[in-house]
């Protein structure tokens, strides 16, 4: 009897192991004949209408409430929320529905919190159709590498060129900085470059790009390092008009940039400004800085804005209804959800939609369709470090191009002369 | 000689934001003894009931309405969540404004919305310009009148009326105060009011030519090394600590050019360089009481 008994606990302990473990090592053939693993049910998704559907679940991990890049994270986080809606609605993928609202977590942008969300929903997620921050994703990556789980940011350092479980979107802030250096070496001719930059591998990136860019063309380049804080920027202010550079490549937050610019024009200074994409807010034109960045200030982009006249960003306003305010926050979350689809659909040809058949098939991409936001070449993440997307974008944002929302475009998509030869080697900000 | 004199006027203005976020927390403690953390979340919560009240009210009365209303806030925090802590040691109560300060601004951080705000001020970026070609902001002129109208108000409070009297008294000795009739309670109440309130006037001024972020609560972390080397149970203390620091932070600013070895931005790690040495000379701040204990 006793022996009955020991051979009755093995069965159940082996049994109740093998249900439990889902992990890489047992698949499954879900509604679609596709391999499966992690993250994927055949059981519909929880709010899913499309009860014959099974359920990929994608978790995202982002700064929702008090971080300090949570003004752009909630409108990302809502655009990729209505952008998997649309996929479900046009069909879905392989005979499943994708639920990216189930497992939405903040991170207050630390890596600690973001670790934490993580480990909550590893175990769940097929993948992760957000992780944003560089910090923050840089505390799971190695987990991600083990677990081979590939992730869409929230950034756009040089150095996820380096990583295949990230697939990024757009030209870096290394390149973007390049390219509006270049621009403004056909444009005004500047002999000094300053960057004006926060610390961390969103500003010395930039920076990084700035100074190569300089360097190539011939130019001075001045390096400021400056701290987040509308009170801490006098020394910024200080550099810029003591030491008076032609062009100033600003890498803040809007309030900051404001500060800037706002302080830098009341005591004299009539240099140009561009800012990278982050620093910029509509929201800015109300401010007693308005007059100052009217005259002086002007901005790149990865990519077009929310008004712009592509089938994506068509999709895209569509999608989220005509009562949200615009804002490119909505514009970047919905660009960057495009590669994981495409990854999605690849591994589902391939009939394996584990997360190794997923990220096998993330890395065999060699474009991508964004629908017309990012132009033909863009999303090849086969190529590696030589397949970066080398395009941005020049806007004026304080002048509107006549359209609802819309502001001027200065220069479409554009390669400059530094980005097109630059050999990307490592992270940028390595070589600041 | 013109950036010097125009550095310090800046810093003085920005020290005074500085000053008047200081003797929010030296109220409450002198009060309770608790450093609060929330004072940053007050703040911001002021600043923002601005941006919305200056549109039917205008610019001064939205300032004084939002920093009535930011006063009762941070009384019905106190009401809800520290004053069930009496008697529990104050480190534990500093961490439960850690928490309020979180949850104070996830919901303030919900009504600035996607956009920056304004708090529509009729000072801007203008500059009154003085003999020698210097200039000086309006804006920081405001600054150092409202904080000296402020401080004059406090300094009336506390010495001539009954309630000001009242909170000295609690804040020397609770336990006399109470035998004498003072209710301690109501002081706790008062104190976290006043603070409050300082804060959102603090808040908005700091807003003043700029804007309103959900980043500008971390304007109010400088106002740490402010009481600190001012003393922490000191009003004055924590005036004169503010207009040194932002002094001293804004001619840093102008001269860090000239010392690149010092890497960037030094100026910003000034406020606790002069802490520091203050410490040094002063453990109690500059006008700090020295604590005496029985061993």
């Amino acid at each position: 009897m006793k022996r009955l008994g020991m051979f009755a606990l093995a069965a159940v302990l082996t049994a109740g192991a093998l249900a439990g473990c889902r992990g890489a090592d047992s698949t499954d053939k879900g509604a679609s004949g596709a391999k499966s693993d992690v993250g994927i049910t055949k059981e519909p998704c929880p709010k899913s209408e499309h009860k014959d559907r099974g359920c990929i679940y994608l978790g995202i991990i982002s700064d929702l409430t008090v971080g300090p890049f949570h003004v752009l994270a909630v409108p990302i986080t809502d655009a990729q929320k209505a952008f998997w809606k649309r996929v479900n609605a046009q069909g879905g993928i392989g005979g499943y529905d994708i639920d990216a609202e189930t497992y939405v977590r903040d991170n207050k942008y630390n890596p600690q919190t973001h670790n934490e969300a993580y480990q909550e929903m590893k175990g769940k997620v097929l993948a992760l159709a957000q992780s944003l921050g560089s910090p923050t994703t840089a505390a799971i990556l190695p987990d991600m590498k083990t677990n081979n789980i590939i992730a869409a940011p929230a950034a756009w350092t040089s150095a996820y060129a380096f990583e295949d479980n990230i697939l990024e979107s757009g030209a870096n802030y290394c390149i973007e900085s390049m390219n509006a250096v270049d621009y403004a070496n056909e444009t005004f001719k500047p002999k000094t470059v300053m960057a004006v930059h926060l610390a961390g591998d969103y500003g010395d990136d930039a920076a990084a790009g700035a100074k190569i860019a300089a360097e190539k063309l011939g130019m001075t380049f001045i390096n400021v390092k400056t701290d987040s804080g509308t009170d801490k920027q006098a020394g910024a202010v200080g550099a810029i008009v003591q030491q008076k550079p032609d062009l100033v490549i600003l890498t803040t937050g809007p309030a900051d940039a404001a500060a800037i610019v706002g302080g830098a024009a009341q005591r004299g200074f009539t240099g140009k400004f561009i800012g990278t994409s982050p620093s910029w807010n509509q929201g800015l034109l109300a401010t007693a800085a308005a007059p100052a960045l009217k005259a002086l200030y002007l901005q790149s982009s990865p990519w077009k804005s929310w008004a712009s006249d592509t089938p994506g960003h068509k999709a895209m306003r569509e999608a989220l209804g005509s009562s949200v305010t615009p804002n490119d926050g909505y514009t970047s979350g919905w660009v960057w959800s495009y590669p994981l689809l495409a990854a999605l659909k690849k591994a589902q040809a391939d009939g394996d939609l584990t997360r190794a058949g997923l990220l096998k098939a993330a890395k065999s991409l060699t474009k991508v369709d964004y629908e017309g936001m990012l132009p033909d070449g863009a999303g090849n993440y086969a190529g590696g470090a030589d397949g970066i997307f080398r395009q941005s974008l020049i806007y004026n944002p304080t002048v509107g191009a006549g359209g609802p929302n819309d502001i001027k475009l200065e220069k479409d998509y554009f390669t400059g002369s530094v980005a097109k030869d630059y050999k990307l080697d490592k992270p940028c900000y390595e070589k600041l | 000689m013109k950036d010097f004199v125009e550095s310090v006027l800046r810093g003085i203005g920005t020290g005074s934001v500085y000053a008047l976020l200081g003797l929010g927390f030296v109220i409450i403690y002198k009060a309770t003894r608790v450093i609060s953390f929330a004072q940053p979340a007050f703040m911001l919560a002021g600043a923002v009931l601005v941006t919305y009240l200056v549109g039917p009210l205008g610019f001064f009365l939205g300032l004084a309405a939002a920093a009535v209303l930011t006063g009762g806030l941070a009384l019905g925090v106190e009401r809800l969540a520290v004053r069930p802590m009496i008697g529990r040691p104050v480190f534990t109560v500093a961490i439960i404004t850690l928490g309020i300060d979180i949850a104070v601004r996830v919901v303030v951080n919900a009504a600035i919305g996607l956009d920056v705000r304004q708090v529509g001020d009729p000072w801007g970026l203008k500059v009154w310009k003085l003999p020698g070609g210097v200039q000086v902001e309006q804006r920081h002129v405001a600054m150092v009148l409202t904080t000296a109208v402020l401080i004059a108000l406090l300094f009336v409070f506390f010495r001539y009326t009954r309630t000001g009297l009242a909170m000295r008294a609690a804040s020397y000795d609770q336990e006399a105060a109470l035998a004498q009739g003072v209710s301690v309670g109501a002081v706790f109440a008062l104190s976290w009011a006043l603070a409050g309130a300082l804060a959102a006037v603090a808040g908005t001024f700091a807003a003043v030519g700029g804007s309103v972020s959900e980043s500008l609560w971390l304007i109010a972390l400088t106002a740490l090394p402010v009481i600190i080397l001012g003393g922490l149970d000191s009003l004055p203390g924590a005036v004169i600590g503010g207009l040194a620091v932002g002094t001293v932070q804004e001619l840093t600013a102008t001269y860090q050019g000239s010392l690149p070895w010092l890497g960037g931005n030094i100026s910003v790690v000034t406020p606790y360089v002069v802490m520091f040495l203050v410490l040094l000379v002063r453990p109690y701040g500059l006008f700090g009481t020295r604590e005496v204990e029985r061993v």
